[in-house]
């Protein structure tokens, strides 16, 4: 037999072994390809000009290729040890070890190439199909026509022939360092071996949980006021990320074993089936892979935290487009504007609601309600706030209550009120004492009196009208209005806002549309949670095919023990029920954990990001949690194939 | 009726044009608490004979009854049902799942069938201490010496008091002391527990320990030795010279 009729026969082989692994590589490198077309594509140049989205997306093609560098490379690795006793038998026959290079490396240059090119294939493909979804969510008009950009495969081709020569240099040294002997057993050389449960791995065990109980307690503390400055701040962040990454380290180290082996001790030595290929077997192996599914875990909160936390800045976007303007789709300043507005949508046959108030600013002082502070340049004895009266908001309040509306979730979180208290008024002249008794959600007045979600006073509709006389012109210089208007027929909405961008205002740059505001939002959110998403995919899967690959692995060095239970009588489906339990831990464990980080995460600073979290989070996380699942799926699958082989 | 009755049994590998018969119709037939060794030359059909009649290879052809059960055409699932009642395995490897401890290995049998927790733990503690490995429970395989892991493996065999117990080359990995301390413990066994071994081998030491040695050249049955009143001694002597003559050579005592 020739050489190229062995490498011939081995691709077959490999083929239907590794088909992930194929599948892998045609996806990194479209995904890649797809993703430095897009970059270089003209029709992009409105969307990276726009918000410096040049700088976000060459950041994300140089992280996209760190991790697809890594995961082809560990790929690699599974792939080669699993040739070993290949490897050696072309060695014993007399093979010199430059010939098995060459062999190898013949074989996988087809292999890989042949993924190249068709991953760059699709990559082209897809990348159209990217551009429409980008244009789609960031609302940017473009021509979805995108040409082939030879700057992009060239860059594509010089990327993964780099990585190509990483992976040759990796089994050049494999092979170098092997003898024949030692080539033979590396299969038979598990990755671990069963000892006891040492005092010092009791110790990591539970030092690992305290550790990531410990991160979560400061994560939830970090923007309730206990770190009021900056450095503080930082300090406390670079702390829980210290806490959690160790501790999840600690935790496949030794909390793991930790746990089930109390679950173990509990059971006397008598395991059933389901416990025995679970239990035992996840016990060792966690250990022996902390450092890898410490990663993998990382890299997924990461991912599940990033892509939470950008859909909830898209999701929030229609809120704080109503938040804006005060409720309703359009918001004016002054009589003169509304008369012209009004005149527009009746000339149009527009019909619509109207919403007005009259608003004055006055000082406030919130010193005694106030319930943590943050050392920022504010005075919580003068503080500005706009008044309407009782009538306008629709609601009672008694003639010595206030209340306060709509103020915005990240601004409560670093000046939190308490639920009652006494306040201040203060006019021109007077001063008046008023009780508070709660916060409303509605935001009644437009962005132009709350100044980006500052809280608006409700006072009783004859203190309103005494405030009035009293007012402080200093602070009152600017308009007095709130006209809000909401179109009936939601159909017409955009001829209205049309209509509306046409008018001559007064107060043109103060007047808000809500879906100019929404659609302004979403373009710039947009680009983010499009690189988001793209690379939060990359991860899952990526980090899906290394588990995989680590199954694969597994079941291969596990065999002999399905050989041994089949022998003492367990059914295949006693063995495959097992499996369906081990492989529950083996991928749940680490999205759990992955997901725990990620919802401390998310919950200790989504404020920042928009106003509604639960909504966006779980959306990201069911669909997270499901396409992971499909690598679960796949390796019952394998291991249903291995247990039937195994006697 | 013996305990295990097996007739014409066959079994060929390959296809019909390359056909290798490697058993040529075997005759057997074992009684209850029997010691049966098996011998024979590497390629004799030693090892496939134990594994067609422990249900763990399928015969090309012949009958196999254990207890009255006819296992030659049974399921898959009633092969395995089958296993896990009837029959206990030693083997050359050991076989023990290095993940669990020398007690979880004991007791895996006994879990299959849902054996009430108290009642496996008074069966644990009566073969251990019988094998001697009581202070090794809570131990992992790595952790102790191989006669260890076999006086495990054939503590498991025994746990559930099956009909039969096959081993296969049981020594083999072992050296002379542990092995002839083994073997001592399963021939004790064999005589307290009225259980019925069927042992493989090519050491003749080993064998000199059964009440009957098969020999087994080219797929069938050449000859057979009782041991009967005999010492172990004279037996083995018995069974050396057999040996010599079926491997064509003349032995010399």
């Amino acid at each position: 037999m020739s050489i190229n009729s062995l490498i011939l026969r081995n691709l077959k082989k490999n083929l239907r072994n590794y088909y992930l692994y194929v599948f892998a590589l045609i996806f990194s490198s479209g995904l890649y390809f797809a993703f430095v077309t897009l970059r270089y594509d003209k029709a992009m140049d409105p969307v990276e000009g726009s918000i410096k989205g040049g700088a976000a997306i060459s950041t994300a093609s140089i992280l996209l290729l760190f991790i697809v560098a890594v995961f082809l490379l560990y790929a690699n690795t599974i792939f080669i040890k699993q040739r070993s006793k290949e490897i050696g038998l072309f060695q014993l026959i007399g093979m010199t070890k430059n010939k098995i290079f060459r062999l190898l490396s013949a074989e996988n240059a087809i292999l890989y190439f042949g993924s190249l090119i068709i991953g760059v294939a699709l990559g082209f493909a897809g990348s159209k199909l990217l551009i429409m979804i980008l244009f789609k969510v960031t609302g940017v008009e473009g021509i979805a026509s995108l040409s082939f950009s030879s700057r992009a495969l060239l860059q594509t081709l010089i990327v993964f022939l780099c990585i190509y020569a990483l992976i040759m240099l990796m089994n050049i040294l494999f092979i170098k360092r092997q003898t024949i002997l030692s080539l033979f057993h590396v299969k038979s050389k598990t990755e671990m071996t069963a000892r006891k449960l040492s005092v010092f791995q009791v110790i990591i065990g539970v030092f690992g949980i305290a550790l990531i109980a410990v991160g979560y307690v400061v994560s939830g503390k970090l923007f309730d006021g206990d770190f009021s400055s900056m450095i503080e701040l930082f300090g406390a962040m670079f702390f829980i990320l210290f806490c959690v990454i160790l501790g999840t380290y600690l935790f496949y180290k030794g909390s793991v074993a930790f746990l089930v082996s109390l679950i173990r001790k509990q059971k006397g030595g008598y395991l059933n089936i389901k416990q025995v290929l679970s239990l035992s077997s996840i016990m060792f192996r966690m250990k022996s892979n902390a450092m890898l599914l410490t990663i993998i875990t990382t890299v997924s909160a990461l991912a599940i935290g990033l892509l939470s936390l950008s859909y909830i800045t898209f999701y929030s976007a229609e809120d704080t487009a109503y938040n804006y303007t005060g409720g309703e789709d359009f918001s004016l300043l002054t009589e003169s504007d509304a008369d012209t507005f009004r005149q527009a949508m009746d000339d149009n046959n527009i019909a619509f609601t109207e919403d007005k108030a009259e608003v004055y600013t006055v000082q406030l002082n919130i010193d005694d309600i106030l319930q943590t502070e943050l050392e920022l340049n504010f005075n919580a004895s003068m503080m500005d706030t706009a008044v309407i009266s009782e009538k306008a908001a629709g609601v009672d309040v008694a003639p010595d209550e206030l209340k306060l509306t709509g103020y915005n979730e990240l601004l409560q979180r670093f000046m939190s009120l308490k639920d009652e208290g006494d306040v201040t008024v203060h006019g021109k002249e007077t001063e008046t004492a008023l009780h508070y008794t709660g916060l409303e959600d509605e935001y009644p007045i437009s962005n132009y009196y709350t100044m980006g979600g500052l809280p608006t006073m409700i006072v009783d509709d004859a203190l309103f009208q005494e405030l009035k006389q009293d007012i402080n012109p200093d602070l009152n210089q600017g308009y007095h209005w709130y006209f809000g208007y909401t179109i009936d027929d939601d159909a017409q909405l955009q001829r209205a806002n049309d209509l509306f961008n046409g008018l001559d205002l007064e107060a043109r740059d103060n007047s808000e549309s809500r879906i100019d505001i929404l659609e302004d939002q979403k373009s710039t959110i947009g680009l983010t949670l499009f690189i988001v998403g793209f690379l939060g995919l990359t991860f899952l899967i990526t980090s899906g095919c290394i588990l995989y690959f680590k199954q694969m692995d597994e079941a291969e060095s596990e065999k002999p023990n399905y050989t041994i239970l089949r022998k003492l009588g367990f059914t295949t489906t006693d063995l495959r029920r097992g499996i369906q339990r081990k492989q529950l831990f083996n991928f749940g464990i680490p999205l759990i954990i992955g997901l725990l980080h990620s919802y401390f995460a998310v919950q200790s600073g989504w404020f920042l990001f928009g106003s509604v979290m639960l909504t966006p989070m779980i959306v990201v996380m069911v669909i997270y949690t499901l396409l992971y699942s499909i690598f679960g799926i796949l390796s019952v699958v394998h291991y249903n194939k291995v247990i039937k082989q195994s006697l | 009726m013996g305990i295990l009755e097996a007739t014409r049994i066959q079994k060929n590998y390959g296809n019909k044009f390359n056909k290798q018969e490697v058993l040529r119709g075997v005759d057997l037939s074992i009684e209850e608490g029997e010691f049966v060794g098996i011998m024979g030359s590497s390629g004799s059909g030693k090892t496939t004979l134990l594994n067609v009649l422990s249900s763990i290879d399928r015969a090309s052809g012949g009958t196999i009854l254990i207890q009255n059960n006819e296992i030659t055409n049974m399921k898959e699932n009633q092969l395995a049902e089958f296993r896990k009642n009837h029959l206990g395995f030693v083997f050359q490897d050991y076989n023990l799942l290095d993940t669990l401890t020398v007690k979880e290995n004991i007791l895996l049998p006994l879990s299959i069938k849902k054996v009430p927790k108290k009642e496996a733990d008074r069966k644990f503690e009566e073969v251990a201490s019988q094998l001697g490995i009581m202070e090794l429970q809570n131990k992992y395989p790595s952790e102790i010496s191989g006669g260890q892991k076999q006086r495990t493996s054939a503590a498991r065999a025994f746990i559930h008091e099956p009909s039969i117990i096959f081993a296969d080359e049981p020594t083999g990995a072992l050296d002379s002391k542990s092995a002839s301390d083994l073997l001592n413990k399963l021939s004790s066994l064999n005589a307290n527990r009225k259980a019925t071994i069927v042992m493989v081998t090519h050491d003749p030491a080993a064998a000199s320990y059964c009440s009957r040695v098969i020999f087994i050249k080219d797929g069938q049955i050449y000859t057979q030795l009782n041991k009967g009143q005999q010492e172990r001694q004279a037996f083995f002597k018995d069974i050396m010279s057999t040996q010599g003559v079926l491997s064509g050579v003349q032995n010399e005592h």
